[in-house]
């Protein structure tokens, strides 16, 4: 018997908002915890140098510091990490150990760790360390790090390449040669980062007495870094704990594994006791990943009707000194050239990544990996094409986004698409953002000297990943997940489940599909995750597969309990379980709906009078459910956005008016955190598509290290973001729910580049680098 | 990142030449100077105290003088380091040129800045290495005219 969907697909406000708004929030910050010790790294000034000299004498006897550690004291503790896969064949990374040995790598790499009663204390221990490193030239720019001669951006690798792989259809020199128009476009993508709320933040606890490691850490993998943790620092896994309570904010960056987080356990476990270390905001600027950072050259060739023949693309990317461990620095690139032209019926394609190291902060996964550069770059080489065979950008879309009714379909980069939607969400946007009359309104303002552009950008977004992200690549990721469902013995219910919150509202969606299960309320449901004693194993939060992997454990856990709570009732009652069902918190006849017995009487019988319950009958009130997608290796949503732009081509400065996206999730869980991530997604497409950049100077010095100078994008700068829906379930999963917290990113800043170009057309200029700040467009227009 | 800049001072050429290379009137006028050593007749040693922005640091520096044509011109080059505040390192050209009874000094400069001073923001460091240019020439300035009205030693 399935329960019903009386919350799945409702509006349910997030429960944890209000214990924040109340100032109940449980911060790794908030946590005080005895004898515990405050760390402050001294880091390379230099971006790449031998460290000639460190004399930490001074700083070991100031106030308040109790320890001070190096690299030969500290990283022998820990085994070194890696950061490269088995399925990106040939890809290259030199080992990394906790503390800067010898060669410093970038500016900002940490060098020595001070352990002191306070953090005031030790960063002021930090002025007493004698550093002295002979500068070396540091590599900075990607095209020149691949020169022959190039000096290598870290030790123990031969070039700077890191990862090279070109994708190749063959028909692709045929479909350019017989190509009516071939369009060309070079590419810049700025480097940016997260700026989490809540920086990174880590306490480690080692209790020698039992041998226990407990870590809390405001992560969204605490499986993945319990896995690490005792690896790398020889401990069972039943002795290491991972407990990430409230996290604000993640989008990727606090999936990686960091030099600080490393040295908060190694200094515990040597210490035995807590260690805390928490980043500053100029910290994490300078240790965080950060994004991008590509330079894609593409051409698109077309025929004579406009249809698209083929796509050939150069992206290269920089990554930092090392790739990120345990995922890689390469899965962005990987993605940028596989989702070139993925909602177009495109049949020929060659794709060329080169992934390269450089003597500056990791790149790595952050929201929407590899999306915004595919998308953007797709997206401006359509526009272009529908320009030069004066098409309307919807219509060239029409004619070549793939058919609604042709799934399966397999894109030439090789990704297979179950079924998606983007003739019907086309169709919608134009309706939504009354398209007809926005382009008659443009026509009339540039007669008043005023220059208004349009953009629109279809896009896919990988969710729900299987194995074939990490796990066939040696990687320990989990791409499963697990829940444990039980029935208290007062009737309510309780789920612990792998996926984990950040602040997204993952707890209630799995309240809502727990409670269908089980015929109870949301606020019925107690939703526990983020630590490792407590919840099963499970791959947590990554690549937007929480509602559509968690959710889809949730639900057959409740399934299993319900099964399990019908039996007992059935038993009790003397009926067939099939002829029971679950609703209002109690056990009724689904034929007749009538209550036959609370689930609070049921939970009372099997805990309390076991013993009236006829022989053989199994009184668990617990259920466990472990979940791995099967079918599709990824479940694709689409989507489409439209951007509403007035650039002052006086100033440069690019006013958004409106933003509209269509998005296909397939079934919405809670339509109004649906629309929380869709706009908080647009928000970060936009930010780096026209605010956000981690500038750096020739010297390899990052020169915009503080929200002084870096840009977010601010609420008054934002456009009213409408959204709409399009609902085409996965048949891959009972529930039928796929990914969106990626993609509003996806595609925000492509709509918007395609926007601003459309605004500067009638002036004959072209913008295509991230992102697109006054002085770039002014540039553009030639007036500097 | 390049300075450059024009500063009248109320001396011949010779008598700035001269104060140029002579420690005394330099440790006057370096801002937040707390040690000058002559290391040789071409090179100083210093301990600085700045405050860049949120950054304070005492910066530790060598500067050394070179490319020199006497009277008319010479190269400042340095570095300093800041310990975790950073470093600074740099050069200027200064060309020495008489008006009147006053010279025109006039100075180019090649600054660079690692660390936490790079990362806290150029605009930041731009306009207070313009601001401590200004106070080491009025500074400089200042020792000048003391030395001339200054009695014979």
């Amino acid at each position: 018997m399935t329960a019903g969907n009386e919350h799945i697909g409702q509006a349910h406000r997030r429960g944890n908002a209000l214990r924040h708004l109340a100032g109940r929030g449980r911060f790794v910050t908030d946590l005080a915890l005895p004898r515990m010790l405050h760390a402050a790294f001294v880091r390379s000034p230099m971006a790449r140098g031998r460290i000639a000299e460190l004399d930490v004498s001074d700083a070991a006897a100031a106030p308040g510091v109790v320890r001070v550690f190096t690299a030969e004291t500290l990283n022998k503790t820990c085994a070194p990490w890696t950061g490269t896969l088995e399925h990106f064949a040939g890809m290259k990374s030199a080992p990394q150990n906790i503390l800067a040995e010898g060669a410093v790598l970038w500016a900002g790499h940490p060098v020595t760790m001070i352990l002191a009663h306070s953090r005031a204390e030790a960063e002021d221990a930090c002025e007493l360390v004698l550093l002295d490193i002979e500068e070396e030239e540091a590599v900075v720019d990607g095209d020149a790090a691949l020169l022959d001669g190039a000096a290598p951006a870290s030790e123990g690798i031969d070039s700077n390449l890191c990862f090279r792989t070109v994708l190749e259809t063959p028909g692709l020199d045929d479909a350019f040669a017989s190509a009516a128009h071939v369009v060309e476009e070079s590419f810049t993508f700025g480097r940016h980062t997260a700026v989490t709320l809540e920086p990174r933040a880590v306490i480690a606890d080692f209790d020698p007495s039992t041998g226990q490691l407990t870590v809390h850490q405001g992560t969204q993998t605490p499986y993945q870094f319990q896995d690490v943790y005792a690896r790398h620092f020889g401990l069972p896994e039943s002795k290491v704990r991972v407990i990430a309570p409230d996290v604000g904010g993640s989008f990727g960056m606090k999936l990686h594994v960091y030099n600080e987080e490393m040295a908060t356990v190694a200094a515990s476990l040597t210490l035995g006791r807590p260690v805390r270390f928490v980043a500053d905001r100029l910290e994490s600027f300078v240790s965080d990943i950060h994004a991008r950072d590509h330079r894609v050259t593409a051409r698109m060739a077309v025929d004579a009707a406009g249809t698209i023949l083929a796509m050939d693309v150069d992206d290269m990317t920089q990554i930092g000194a090392f790739s990120t461990y345990p995922r890689t620095s390469v899965a962005e690139g990987n993605q940028v050239i596989r989702l070139m032209g993925a909602p177009y019926r495109m049949p020929d394609y060659r794709g060329r990544l080169s992934v390269v190291f450089q003597n500056k902060v990791q790149t790595s996964q952050y929201r929407a990996v590899g999306h915004p550069i595919a998308c953007a770059v797709t997206e401006a080489l359509v526009d272009r094409a529908a320009e030069q065979l004066d098409l309307d950008p919807f219509e060239i879309r029409a004619r070549n986004l793939v058919a609604d009714d042709a799934y399966p379909h397999v894109s030439a980069t090789g990704y297979q698409f179950e079924k998606l939607s983007h003739q019907t969400s086309l169709a919608k946007l134009r309706q939504l953002m009354d398209y007809d009359t926005l382009r008659s309104e443009q026509a009339e303002l540039r007669r008043q000297g005023i220059y208004r552009g349009i953009g629109i950008a279809p896009f896919v977004e990988i969710t729900n990943p299987g194995a074939a992200f990490y796990g066939v690549g040696g990687a320990r990721i989990s791409a499963q997940d697990g829940a444990v469902v039980r029935l208290t013995p007062g009737g309510d219910v309780q789920c612990a489940i792998s996926v984990t919150e950040q602040g997204q509202g993952t707890e209630t969606i799995i309240a809502q599909i727990v409670a269908d299960q089980l015929g109870v309320t949301p606020d019925q449901v107690k939703v526990t995750t983020g630590d490792t004693d407590t919840t099963p194993s499970g791959g947590a939060t990554w690549a937007c597969r929480g509602a559509g992997i968690g959710g889809e454990t949730a639900l057959r856990a409740g399934r299993r309990l319900q099964a399990q709570i019908l039996a007992i009732a059935g038993a009790v009652l003397q009926a067939d379980p099939a002829t029971l069902a679950l609703a209002g918190g109690a056990v009724i006849d689904s034929g007749t709906g009538r209550e036959r017995i609370t689930l609070a009487e049921i939970g009372r019988i099997a805990t309390y009078r076991p013993d009236t319950l006829p022989e053989g009958c199994d009184n668990s009130l617990s259920a466990v459910q472990h979940f791995a997608p099967t079918g599709y290796p990824f479940d694709f949503t689409n989507g489409i956005q439209a951007s509403h732009v007035e650039v002052d081509i006086e100033t440069g400065v690019t006013r958004l008016l409106k933003h509209w996206v269509v998005e296909d999730c397939g079934r919405i869980i809670n339509p109004l955190l649906v629309d929380e991530q869709i706009r908080g997604g647009v928000v970060q497409g936009l930010g780096p598509a026209f605010f956000e950049e981690c500038l750096y100077d020739d010297m390899g010095q990052m020169t915009n290290a503080s929200l002084a100078d870096y840009l977010v994008p601010m609420a008054g700068e934002m456009p009213d973001i409408e959204i709409a829906h399009v609902e085409t379930p996965t048949l891959d999963t009972i529930l039928g729910a796929k990914g969106v917290g990626e993609a509003g990113t996806a595609a925000a800043g492509a709509a918007a580049m395609n926007a601003v170009n459309d605004a500067l057309r009638p002036l004959g200029a072209r913008i295509s680098q991230t992102p697109m700040t006054p002085l770039r467009i002014l540039t553009a227009l030639g007036h500097v | 990142m390049e300075l450059e800049g024009s500063q009248t001072l109320a001396a011949a050429p010779d008598q700035v030449w001269a104060a140029l290379f002579d420690r005394d009137v330099l440790a006057q006028a370096i801002p937040g100077c707390e040690t000058l050593e002559q290391t040789s007749e071409t090179s100083f040693s210093a301990m600085v105290k700045l405050k860049i922005g949120p950054v304070s640091a005492r910066f530790k520096g060598d500067v050394e003088l070179s490319d020199i044509d006497p009277g008319r011109s010479c190269t400042l080059s340095g570095k300093g380091s800041g310990g975790i505040a950073g470093f600074a390192k740099g050069a200027a050209r200064v060309t020495l040129t008489p008006e009147g009874p006053q010279t025109v000094l006039d100075y180019t400069a090649d600054v660079a800045v690692g660390g936490k001073l790079a990362a806290l923001g150029n605009r930041l460091i731009k306009a207070t290495a313009q601001k401590l240019t200004g106070e080491f020439f009025a500074n400089f300035n200042t020792a000048l005219t003391h030395e001339e009205n200054a009695p014979a030693a």
